[in-house]
């Protein structure tokens, strides 16, 4: 496909190598974070790259226990899970359907989702503060999974309806035919060819709920209730008042990321090609 | 089902009338989609309306008033807005952000294109592509907190340096050079993904268009200039708004940037995000809801603003190939 030039000029190979260096300093810094959680505090401020010997598994159970790091981690699996699979349930039907029926209406509901793409956390955070806690809701995990269905809505939507416009309408009309009615041929003939898009949009959500941090930081605050990036900003801001414990706080940071690197070993391409072809519609 | 389909004989089909009847909602399947319409879509409607555009509006509507979140609301109408103004913390924190939108857009899309070049050509290029990708799926705060281990007084960084014999090493954490650590740390972590998105575009590219370029007799530069950039031109006019949005969004990195968080970041390197925040959350002062609110509105007109002109100057013909 590609033809293959003569030998590379100078400017290319400079470029090349510069290429694989920021390759190698992305990998380096994962390992560097990964070999520092397992190190004793005095160790790292000692000598900053070294190995772990004798590796400190203790980072990790201190992180847990008295980082709070562990109901944190529970809490983040519950809140992205659930919130992702809920946006994913509400914003598919309504895409299949902003995708098929083409009026004046759809449209403009299709505009009126893609719009609030464009609107930053930051104009909804004070509104949804107030919000949830006049109808108690702060402080709970059900409220932040409610706010990130919220503000899962523009994008997912947005996206499942670019793909199902993918997906021939042939297949309805085939299913009509054999005297199914909507709904049924959305869940028996649509859903089941549209599983590879559903499955993007939740790992997209997943990965920003995850991430999430400024509407995790205003409406949650106690141990049972924070998540991750919460726990980690506390820490950080703990550990400066005791002292910097960094084996402890880069534990902390391996449990944020490590579920990351493992989505994206397990699924690199559907992620890429969700965040990119997704966008570039 | 059977007396509908009688309702449209086949030759209509044929004509193209069924198309013309299915506009005006006559066919059975535009019945079927009209009648299924409303309870597929309300329920993500409903979503949308209370936990997203009602908040929008409740933002407005507090962005005229004086108020602590407890007390009784107090009516400003638009002083809000020209309070903000006349708060230099405000000022500092919008040119911030604007900063980080065009310093940091510039840097990324240069980078991303140079990166495009190199990795189109380029052996192992999946996987260099992934590795790029993957600082964007990471919390902001790590890179925040892993530069204010490497670059602290006594940190590796330095280190480094005084080995190689740089004795003053700048300061890098310094309230001074805060923004600018924050700007490289987010154009590092950002290229990789307009990269993959640029790729994904230039992957679409025909190669005979290459290949009659090679012909030509351009070099590298010219078949970017003439080949790659206008067929990816709609896609990158796409993340030229991507980037504007998403640069104004940015929180946690400046958050804890340098592992500042015992207190808030000094105001020297907030955005408006970041205002935002302190203003409705402040740790020691009376919450102010109206300027918070008003502030973030301000950042979202900036958002529609910058966007509509945007895609007002890189509108260009669609190109078929």
């Amino acid at each position: 496909m590609r033809s293959e030039h003569g030998s590379p000029g100078p400017v290319r190979r400079i470029a090349t190598a510069f290429v694989w260096c920021v390759v190698a300093a992305d990998l380096l810094l994962i390992l560097w974070i990964a070999l520092t959680s397992i190190r004793g505090s005095t160790d790292i401020l000692h000598e900053a790259f070294g190995l772990p010997l004798p590796p400190h598994f203790g980072n990790y159970a201190k992180a847990f226990d008295e980082g709070g790091f562990g109901p944190a981690a529970l809490n983040s699996v519950v809140v992205s899970t659930a919130s992702s699979l809920v946006a994913v349930a509400l914003a598919a039907p309504c895409a299949y359907a902003l995708a098929r029926r083409r009026t004046r209406t759809s449209s403009a509901l299709t505009m009126t989702f893609a719009m609030g793409l464009g609107v930053p956390g930051q104009v909804l955070v004070v509104p949804l503060f107030v919000g949830m806690a006049q109808v108690d809701l702060t402080d709970s995990q059900f409220g932040l999974t409610l706010v990130y269905v919220g503000l899962a809505m523009p994008f997912t939507v947005f996206m499942l309806t670019g793909f199902f416009s993918g997906i021939p309408a042939v297949l309805e009309e085939a299913a009509a035919l054999d005297g199914a009615g909507p709904l049924r041929s959305f869940v028996q003939v649509v859903l089941p060819v549209a599983r590879g898009g559903l499955i993007t949009a939740f790992l997209l959500q997943f990965i920003s709920a995850w991430n999430e941090t400024l509407f995790a930081l205003v409406l949650t605050h106690s141990q049972e209730q924070i998540t991750l990036p919460v726990a980690l900003a506390s820490f950080v801001a703990s550990a400066q008042l005791n002292g910097l414990d960094y084996g402890t706080m880069f534990a902390g940071v391996c449990v944020i990321l490590a579920p990351m690197i493992a989505l994206f070993s397990w699924m690199g391409t559907r992620i890429i090609q969700g965040m990119t072809v997704g966008i570039g519609k | 089902m059977t007396t509908t389909l009688h309702d449209r004989p086949r030759t209509d089909t044929v004509r193209g009338a069924g198309r013309a009847s299915r506009r005006h909602g006559t066919g059975p399947q535009a019945r079927q989609q009209r009648r299924m319409f409303l309870p597929f879509t309300a329920p993500a409607i409903l979503a949308y309306a209370v936990l997203f555009l009602a908040p929008v509006g409740y933002a407005i509507w507090t962005s005229l008033y004086k108020w602590d979140g407890m007390g009784a609301m107090e009516w400003r109408g638009l002083k809000n807005y020209q309070l903000l103004f006349e708060d230099p913390f405000f000022r500092t924190s919008l040119v911030n952000t604007f900063k980080l939108m065009v310093i940091g857009g510039t840097l990324t899309f240069a980078i991303s294109f140079l990166l495009t070049l190199v990795l189109r050509e380029m052996k192992a290029r999946l996987f260099a592509r992934s590795v790029l990708f993957f600082p964007c799926l990471v919390n902001g705060m790590v890179f925040g907190i892993a530069a204010g281990f490497l670059f602290s007084p006594d940190g590796p960084v330095n280190q480094a340096l005084h080995f190689l014999g740089v004795t003053t090493p700048p300061k890098w954490l310094s309230t001074d050079n805060l923004l600018p650590m924050i700007l490289g740390t987010l154009v590092w972590t950002a290229t990789g993904y307009y990269t993959a998105i640029i790729m994904a575009a230039v992957d679409q590219i025909p190669p005979h268009l290459y290949e009659a370029a090679e012909l030509d007799g351009a070099n590298a530069f010219q078949r970017f200039r003439h080949v790659t950039l206008p067929c990816a031109w709609d896609v990158i006019s796409v993340c030229a708004v991507l980037w504007t949005v998403s640069s104004v969004k940015i929180f946690e990195l400046i958050l804890l940037f340098g592992g500042t968080s015992s207190s808030y970041p000094p105001a020297e390197s907030w955005n408006t995000a970041l205002y935002v925040y302190t203003q409705a959350f402040p740790q020691a002062t009376v919450p102010r809801l109206g300027m918070a609110t008003a502030a973030a509105l301000v950042s979202l007109v900036m958002v529609t603003v910058v966007t509509v002109v945007m895609r007002r100057l890189m509108r260009r013909e669609p190109l078929e190939y």
